[in-house]
């Protein structure tokens, strides 16, 4: 069962990327348009009513960022932006697999491992930034002197292991999700396809909500103090 | 802190360059014998298998605590919600493992 034709599979083996800019421009389209509409506004203090696309950002402002303090507590602004862009990235990505015609850029272990490489430098730069880099590396070597050979070796390996964990996790829900929904598009025509677009999109939201609580996560384990 | 231009650059030759990561790989050559590709589909099938029952077994202990607590304290709900979808995402992710796992060795069953 080959995938047959796509808006955007004219571009051959380069079609992750074209669905991957698509993404990456319109949401930079509307965040353009976000800032024109609250810049152009006097008093932006206020509220406006019903669905506008002030309210729309401030809902996902005000969401994400009680998200990122869930997890990592009082200086959590700093962190805010990664984080958000993370979830909003993944969940359009993820969601516009479900519209037909497009596939998930994230289906694709290529574009969900970069995910998770920018994940692991983000968490290791923030956390050489608060500590300094030698004693964040000293962090590796675990509490006590001399087990740290194999402290080390463990936590190299967990470490390194984040980013794969991190990009195997979405790429394989979002390929298998989507090739479920395709397949039973083509046994049953009618109807119970609708079962599984509802499955694919909790599953979409999920996915994205669980790498951005990850990332956060690992943020708040580099950047920990004992204060 | 930079510049509109100057991401935009960045952004643009970036998605411009890193168009060989997706080069097709070469097709797995064939196998031996119909023994050892029996045995391939096999192991597919079967690891599968043992990966899905055992992330059920874990996603059920975690529904059923789940359940609990909020049959205990009802107002509870939505503190436990979030990290019941999170705690299941991870053990679906041990399974996942092996669905990639399965994928490539159905891969690699020659004919």
């Amino acid at each position: 069962m080959e995938h047959g034709f796509t808006w955007l599979s004219g571009f051959g083996w380069r079609e992750p990327i074209a669905t991957a800019v698509l993404v990456s421009v319109a949401l930079v389209a509307f965040a353009a348009l976000l800032r024109r509409r609250t810049l152009a506004v006097v008093d932006a203090i206020n509220p406006e009513n019903g669905m506008t696309i002030r309210n729309v950002g401030e809902i996902a402002v005000e969401g994400l960022s009680g998200l990122a303090e869930g997890v990592l507590g009082h200086g959590h602004e700093r962190y805010v932006p990664l984080l958000a862009t993370l979830f909003v990235y993944i969940l359009v990505s993820n969601l516009l697999g479900l519209v037909p015609g497009f596939s998930p850029p994230s289906g694709h272990f290529q574009m969900t491992f970069g995910l998770g490489i920018v994940t692991f430098l983000a968490y290791n730069a923030y956390g050489m930034k608060e500590h300094g880099v030698w004693k964040y590396l000293q962090h590796f070597l675990g509490p006590v002197l001399f087990i740290a050979p194999l402290m080390l070796i463990i936590e190299l390996f967990s470490h390194s292991f984040r980013p794969i964990s991190l990009g195997i996790r979405l790429f394989a829900n979002m390929d298998a999700d989507h090739k479920v929904i395709a397949l039973f598009t083509d046994l049953t025509h009618f109807g119970i396809p609708v079962a599984f677009y509802i499955l694919g999109t909790f599953v979409s939201v999920v996915q994205a909500f669980v790498f951005t609580i990850l990332t956060a996560i690992y943020i708040s384990l580099a950047v920990a103090h004992d204060h | 802190m930079f510049r509109f231009g100057t991401v935009m650059g960045v952004w643009v030759l970036l998605a411009l360059f890193t168009g060989t990561a997706f080069a097709a790989e070469p097709a797995a050559g064939g196998g031996a014998g119909s023994v050892n590709s029996g045995m391939i589909a096999l192991a597919a099938g079967l690891g599968l298998g043992i990966a899905a029952f055992g992330a059920a077994l874990g996603q059920g202990r975690a529904a059923a605590a789940a359940m609990e607590s909020i049959g205990r304290n009802p107002n509870a709900a939505d503190r436990v919600f979030t990290p019941l979808i999170v705690a299941l995402a991870l053990m679906e992710a041990l399974a996942l493992y092996a669905l990639v796992v399965a994928i490539i060795l159905t891969g690699k069953i020659p004919g």
